[in-house]
């Protein structure tokens, strides 16, 4: 056996059985009418559970809240992050610590995240709506209508330090000569950040962007801790719908089927996007 | 010690044939320098006897033995890189006693020995410091230390000066030769510098697109290159080389430059004169007119780019011999019979 | 530390620049501060929000500990260190042969970048089957098998990035000095790429400790993750939000103060991984 094939054996081994294994058993459970509470009429039913998915308004949704959610949170944490990317950069004093604080969010469980943020925003009990009571405004920040924004809100607050994360180190690895010539050729500082910090910087923001995306898709914890889908159905995101088809409902051959045709969307968009960040690195 | 051969090596990374059909004798004791254009499948040589590449087809001997098919370590090869590939979370006498080592050798007589190879090369008060302490040079001699200690049968460097400034480099290369002589070890130089390759070896190969173009000692090759490829590449300045037409002792090029060559050659050919041949002299029947158009001063002599007619022409003199001459002079220029190389314009082949 | 000042900016844009930052830093640290004086209020002090000044009480951080949030935590570190090791041992050996010898091509690369975007909800339902047919259901050893396939895939990315970047010589030259293959992976090219792993380890570390998803599914009972028991604090009960505040400050507090030691150097090993794709 050749020493290439050695080291890879390990790594193969444990992907396929912790990966590639349940993938396919997935694959099974979605053409099976399998629910937890009737093991034993589990029989294969085809693509039925596919079809009863992209027949049920519920799951369009979820996909249409969290898409929502998705494009919202991450247009938000990629402006704000990018300013305080550049704000940190031009920063002299403290430097470490202000970076070091300013990051802590993105490490913190994000369900302790969720649990924090209920109890700041509660209408009764949080301290946020009180001070603003203060004022004579009276906003619940988890009412009709609100919850999503507030839960956009929470993803903004945990996740922004990443996003600075990867824009600050792309800032940092910019090669310092396009910014000289700019300072001899008399630029003004938007100017140059628009027409040299920006394009420069489109590999690093692609990359940045394609990360948090994937990563907001899978938003569950908030929506657990704090709405649990409500009020109504306005924060049903689908990781969350697809843990309550199949963990609360018991329908894991239904929210196999769910989260297969998820894994597709996202495998279309990895894709995509993949190519052309490919393609950008090659012809810039 | 151990002569190494090399037979029918040939070598592709993908599509691309970088070494074609190789055959080699690298004597034993003996400094050997690879030399050529970048490409021309030098270093893939070098590292298929180190055992870093496998040969596609082939058989490598180093000594009688058939190293072929064996790993790096199975070889008793030292190699020194460009870069120096130092272990930089070693200290320098740890990264120096590596070899020994890996080998299982006793601390003490590891010790010992990287005491005695520090001192040989003049590192001794560096050897507790890390690599990233050391400037280039400093380097340079860990790798060559790391090199020669374990006594390898045979030394492989791979362009190991080329990062260093230029007064370093050539102090390193005169340490290096004096170090192999004294080792008397069997050394294999790959470079792409022409004039590090005829300073350093004792048997120079001159390769170009994965084959040898020419082998033997730096002066012969210099004073005989087989092709106008070795000409061009062996010598600095470069050889003049004019293409022509000769008959009856008479060499005219396009441009209407002639000048009077060997009476055998009749038909195509090129002309080759090396800038020092290229001679100033006084105005006579066979002297040729020129301009000077740019004058190089390199201290003890100096190079003279000439104009006559259409023909540049490159010269190297002696400052005595420069005189009254300066930009735009006019001068007039000649050359010795036996100073012309001639080879064959369809081929490039030497002709004489 | 080299800045790139060579823009120079008006002083009001440098002024709206730290202004930010200050109003960032607040934002950050306020909810962190009124949490923190939650976990210290009565039930009837939490009922006034605003409430700054008050005689503070232990009671909840008790409640907290007798509730067994500390062996949760213990439960998660273990999850997250085998995890981690188990990851790191076998993604360095699989990373360095798909980075050093190409193997499979661009699709393995492919492969364990797609793995990372996996939608855990894909992959949750069979862990679930499986450790039920096993009876390994509630354990933490189903844990560690989930955890597995999405902390493998992301420490093994990173080290390809590492392994790319390392240069290759000295490892031919520990080839060269009579080191084995395996030996100079082990003895010369590793230690290159130390810092690299420390920092993707604890990249890892952090993806397993904070995971609620998984570990709620297969393990909701006996062997809570801290994440899980987090989630048990659920409650609007006035009366036990006190408890709430402090078992959240349970899960931040160990973060905080990892991530001030380390993060210099995780922040470069991350960046240095992640800004490559």
């Amino acid at each position: 056996m050749s020493f290439r094939l050695k080291l890879m054996l390990p790594l193969l081994a444990v992907f396929t059985a912790s990966v590639g294994y349940p993938l396919l058993y997935a694959f099974y459970l979605s053409l099976t009418n399998y629910k937890i509470t009737a093991r034993y009429n589990t029989r294969l039913v085809g693509l039925k559970q596919y079809i009863a998915t992209l027949q049920d308004p519920n799951y369009w949704n979820a996909l249409q809240v969290t898409g929502t959610f998705v494009l919202l949170a991450v247009f938000i944490e990629f402006w704000l992050g990018l300013f305080i990317a550049l704000a940190l950069q031009k920063q002299k004093r403290i430097r470490n610590f202000t970076r070091s604080f300013l990051l802590t969010p993105m490490f913190v469980t994000p369900i302790a995240i969720g649990l924090m943020f209920r109890f700041l925003l509660n209408q009764q009990l949080g301290v946020i709506p009180t001070f603003m009571a203060k004022f004579g405004l009276s906003y619940d920040f988890f009412g009709p209508g609100k919850a999503l924004y507030s839960i956009v809100l929470i993803d903004v607050w945990q996740w922004t330090p990443f996003m600075v994360l990867l824009l600050l180190a792309g800032l940092e690895g910019l090669s310092r000569s396009p910014f000289e010539a700019a300072k001899v050729d008399g630029a003004s500082a938007f100017f140059t950040f628009r027409k040299i910090t920006l394009p420069l910087l489109v590999p690093v923001i692609s990359v940045a962007v394609l990360i948090r995306a994937l990563d907001a898709m899978k938003v569950f914890e908030y929506v657990f801790a704090i709405t649990r889908g409500g009020p109504a159905i306005q924060t049903m995101t689908i990781q969350y719908y697809t843990y309550q088809t199949g963990i609360q409902f018991y329908r894991l051959g239904l929210a196999s089927a769910m989260s297969y045709l998820l894994l597709i969307i996202v495998m279309v968009i990895v894709v995509i996007l993949f190519r052309r960040i490919e393609s950008t690195r090659k012809n810039p | 010690m151990a002569s190494i051969s090399l037979k029918q090596i040939q070598k592709s990374f993908g599509e691309v044939e970088v070494v074609k059909g190789l055959d080699l004798e690298i004597p034993n004791g003996q400094f050997t320098v690879l030399v050529g254009p970048s490409g021309c499948g030098k270093t893939t040589t070098l590292r298929m006897i180190a055992g870093l590449e496998t040969v596609d087809s082939g058989v490598i001997h180093i000594g009688d033995k058939d190293v072929t098919k064996l790993e790096p370590k199975d070889r008793d090869v030292a190699m020194v890189f460009q870069n120096y590939a130092l272990y930089a979370h070693l200290s320098v006498a740890d990264n120096i006693g590596f070899p020994l080592r890996s080998k299982g050798v006793k601390k003490e007589e590891i010790s010992s020995r990287v005491a005695e190879v520090a001192a040989s090369l003049g590192i001794s008060e560096l050897l507790k410091r890390k690599p990233k302490e050391l400037s280039g040079g400093q380097q340079q001699r860990v790798a060559i230390g790391r090199a020669i200690i374990r006594n390898p049968q045979v030394f492989l460097f791979d362009e190991p000066l080329s990062n260093l400034d230029a007064k370093l480099r050539l102090e390193m290369r005169t340490e290096i030769i004096r170090l192999q002589r004294r080792l008397g070890t069997t050394a294999v130089y790959v470079t792409h510098d022409q004039e590090e390759a005829m300073t350093l070896s004792d048997v120079m190969v001159v390769m170009k697109d994965g084959v040898i173009k020419q082998l033997g000692k730096p002066d012969d090759i210099y004073k005989k290159p087989v092709d106008v490829f070795v000409a061009e590449f062996v010598g600095s300045p470069k050889m003049n080389l004019v293409k022509g037409h000769a008959s009856a002792g008479n060499f005219t090029a396009p441009s209407g430059f002639q000048i009077k060559v060997d009476p055998k050659l009749s038909g195509e050919i090129t002309l080759g004169i090396r800038p020092e041949d290229v001679k100033i002299t006084s105005k006579d029947a066979s002297s040729k007119q020129g301009k000077v158009e740019i004058l190089e001063q390199l201290g003890p002599r100096a190079i003279l780019t000439i104009q006559s007619g259409n023909q540049q022409i490159t010269a190297v003199v002696d400052n005595e011999n420069l005189k009254q001459i300066t930009d735009k002079t006019n001068i007039s220029i000649n050359s010795h019979l036996e100073d012309h190389h001639y080879f064959e314009t369809s081929t490039g082949k030497r002709l004489n | 530390m080299t800045t790139l000042n060579s823009t120079r900016l008006k002083p009001t844009w440098t002024l709206a620049g730290n202004s930010l930052l200050i109003l960032m830093a607040l934002s950050v640290f306020l909810p962190f501060f009124w949490l923190s004086l939650g976990s210290f209020k009565t039930g009837a002090q939490l009922n006034n929000p605003a409430l700054l000044l008050f005689k503070p009480t232990l009671e909840n951080w008790k409640e907290v500990l007798r509730s067994g949030v500390l062996e949760s935590a213990y439960r998660s570190a273990t999850v997250g260190l085998v995890t981690v090791s188990l990851s790191v041992v076998i993604g360095s050996m699989g990373a360095y042969a798909i980075s050093r010898y190409k193997t499979g091509g661009s699709s393995t690369r492919f492969g364990i970048l797609a793995a990372q975007v996996l939608p855990p909800a894909v992959l949750v339902f069979p862990f679930l089957e499986v450790s039920y047919k096993f009876r390994l259901n509630d354990t933490l050893f189903a844990v560690i098998i989930s955890h597995l396939s999405f902390v493998l895939p992301v420490i093994t990315w990173f080290l390809i990035g590492f392994f790319d970047a390392a240069p290759k010589e000295v490892e031919e030259q520990a080839l060269v000095d009579g080191l084995s293959r395996f030996q100079a992976f082990r003895k010369v090219v590793i230690p290159q790429v130390a810092p690299g792993i420390g920092a993707a380890a604890v990249f890892g570390f952090v993806l397993s400790w904070n995971d609620l998803f998984y570990a709620l599914i297969l393990a909701p009972g006996n062997s809570a993750t801290l994440p899980v028991k987090i989630a048990s604090f659920n409650t609007f009960r006035g009366v036990e939000l006190g408890a709430m505040c402090a078992a959240i400050l349970v899960a931040v507090i160990p973060v905080l103060i990892v991530s001030f030691f380390i993060q210099k150097r995780l922040v470069r090993g991350i960046s240095g991984g992640a800004v490559k794709y």
